[in-house]
């Protein structure tokens, strides 16, 4: 428990936290008002852009925003947090003091858990309320913004969001373990997400197994910012179990690794 | 109850990276209650041994005690009563030194809350103790290092290079700091390039050259035993002068010293020096200086077969390290 609130309180500060979800926020905020602003002007066909200030089917919209990109920002949060403990030697310290090194490692990574819940959280506030704005702006009705069906399952679509997006965050943290480098890991990750969006167009059949796609179907993604839906996706259930799976295999891998790795550095 | 007669101890310690033999079956026998010098080139195996003893990598072979029960680097709580620097001091750069200090204290044994403020106090650091690490100085980082590893209190202290960035004050500081834990029973394992600082600090010195330990025992008896005399005479006279001094003991004792042009090093006692001066006197030469050395440094360049020495010029030359060092005829003649 000391480690747990230690890492939080580590990771509270971080310039890292910060950038990922202000960065998050920062985008969400700029397309609503850019759509509200031009009323949607400038689309070619793809979809209704207004659909994204529009209650609503906005809160569903949101939220493939933040769960999609944000599965990006996630493996690069995770692979800067675990690799800085590397390269920093922050982990040397606490291991020189007689911490068990997958213990810390676990711990921390239990802080950034919490922290994306709470980061995500604050960030769909941010884009209602950015949303709400373009509604006024683009002299949309919001009366959508209290439909109440669409309210009840904000939590369970958040929950299972959530998990998607601790696993890929667990992807970066194993990679920058692994590669005990904060730098490999960002890049292994960026690499990771890019990589398994391209092989998509090769190998649909492989690739909706690995983390981004699960993710993405997790949360009955694929559908948001114009993005067609993905008619070969697993359902929700079966993504979320294998997803946990991820976020398990890769905490697992890098608690071993930890465990084993000489620190030399 | 009294501890353990030996804080610390390695039996036939080794550690390969890949091909390369780091410790080669290293003995170490470190009192309980003093300063212990640890000593050794650049190579010789001092930060493996840190590290080894830590936990941070694991020994190929060989026995480890520490604080008089085994340690095999694993059962992890046996480090609670260790406090440890290992090269360079570690910390989260955004956060304040006390917030660093916090975090440290998270992890391993627990710490009483006022116990940051204590190690703050001791290592001087308490004003700036809100500062970001980012805007500390070598200096500071190496203090706040040193108060990590103070922060559980620990029986027994690893401290790799700790003069690291300190300036002259805070070289003081730290040495006093040291010694008064000495004195009050702990145990405070240093390894250091400077050797006059651990002449100074240290009362049993441990020197490894090539991961294997040459020489150890107290500071006082080591340069008693093995002290060195050092003569200056004319750079010309140099020859005879050490064809003379090899009378007095084998040749390969007698040495060029780093100390410059026309300086030889006597591998013999202190006690006597006034043989050195009788004997050179008897062939007509007469010393310009005669220092009864216990000279640290000149003792660690001969047991660990010196990485420098000087020609009959004064300048420095490789010497074979194989050797303990170069015979009066291959430097002097």
């Amino acid at each position: 428990m000391r480690l747990f609130v230690s890492g939080l309180r580590k990771l509270a500060t971080r310039m890292a936290t910060l950038l990922t979800f202000g960065l998050l926020a920062g985008l969400l905020v700029m397309i609503d008002l850019a759509v509200a602003t031009t009323r949607g002007a400038g689309s070619n066909g793809g979809g209704n852009p207004l659909a994204l200030v529009t209650f609503p089917g906005a809160y569903d919209l949101m939220l493939s925003f933040l769960f999609g990109l944000g599965g990006l920002f996630a493996v690069i949060y995770g692979a800067a947090i675990a690799g800085s403990e590397w390269t920093w030697g922050t982990l040397k310290t606490a291991v020189v003091r007689g911490e068990s090194r997958s213990r810390y490692l676990l711990a921390t990574f239990a802080a950034i858990a919490l922290v994306l819940a709470v980061g995500l959280l604050i960030t769909f506030v941010i884009g209602v309320a950015a949303a709400a704005i373009g509604s006024t702006i683009a002299g949309i009705s919001l009366d959508g913004i209290g439909d109440t069906a669409m309210l009840g399952t904000l939590p369970e679509h958040f929950a299972r969001g959530w998990v998607a997006i601790t696993a890929t965050a667990a992807l970066g943290f194993a990679v920058a373990t692994l590669a005990r480098s904060q730098l490999a890991g960002i890049g292994v990750g960026i690499a990771f997400y890019f990589g398994e969006t391209f092989a998509g167009i090769f190998l649909p059949d492989v690739v909706r197994f690995l983390p981004f796609h699960l993710s993405q179907a997790a949360v009955g993604g694929g559908e948001g910012f114009g993005a067609p839906p993905d008619p070969g996706a697993l359902s929700t259930t079966t993504a979320l179990v294998l997803v946990t799976a991820w976020l398990i295999g890769s905490l697992v891998v890098a608690a071993g690794f930890s465990e084993r790795a000489e620190i030399t550095g | 109850m009294s501890g353990p007669s030996l804080a610390l101890a390695t039996h036939a310690l080794r550690k390969s990276y890949g091909s390369r033999l780091a410790l080669d079956g290293l003995e170490l026998s470190v009192p309980t209650g003093v300063v212990y010098g640890f000593l050794g080139p650049n190579g010789a195996g001092k930060t493996t041994t840190m590290r080894v003893l830590t936990g941070l990598i694991h020994a190929d072979g060989g026995a480890m005690e520490l604080l008089g029960r085994p340690f095999t680097g694993r059962d992890r709580q046996r480090l609670f009563d260790v406090g440890a620097l290992v090269e360079t001091p570690a910390f989260y750069p955004y956060l304040s030194g006390r917030a660093n200090l916090r975090a440290l204290a998270a992890s391993g044994a627990r710490v009483p809350a006022t116990r940051i403020d204590e190690v703050l106090d001791v290592v001087g650091l308490r004003e700036r103790s809100g500062d970001k690490v980012s805007r500390y100085s070598l200096g500071m980082k190496q203090r706040l290092g040193i108060a990590g590893a103070l922060l559980n209190d620990p029986a027994l202290l690893l401290l790799d290079e700790p003069a690291n960035g300190l300036d002259p004050a805070g070289i003081v500081a730290m040495r006093e700091t040291l010694r008064h834990l000495a004195s009050i029973g702990k145990t405070v394992f240093i390894s250091s390039h400077l050797l006059a600082e651990v002449q100074q600090m240290a009362d049993v010195v441990g020197i490894i050259a090539a991961g294997r330990l040459v020489r150890e025992g107290s500071m006082q008896e080591l340069l008693a035993s093995e002290g060195i005399v050092r003569v200056r005479v004319q750079p010309e006279e140099v020859p005879a002068a050490a064809a003379a001094l090899t009378r007095l003991t084998d040749p390969d004792r007698v040495t060029a010293s780093v100390m410059g042009p026309g300086w030889i090093s006597v591998q013999i006692t202190p006690d006597r020096s006034s043989e050195v001066n009788r004997a050179l006197a008897q062939a007509n030469i007469y010393a310009a200086e005669v220092s009864g050395g216990n000279d640290l440094e000149e003792l660690f360049l001969t047991l660990t077969g010196g990485e420098a020495s000087t020609d009959r010029d004064g300048r420095f030359a490789k010497i074979d390290p194989s050797r303990s060092g170069p015979s009066a005829s291959e430097v002097l003649s």
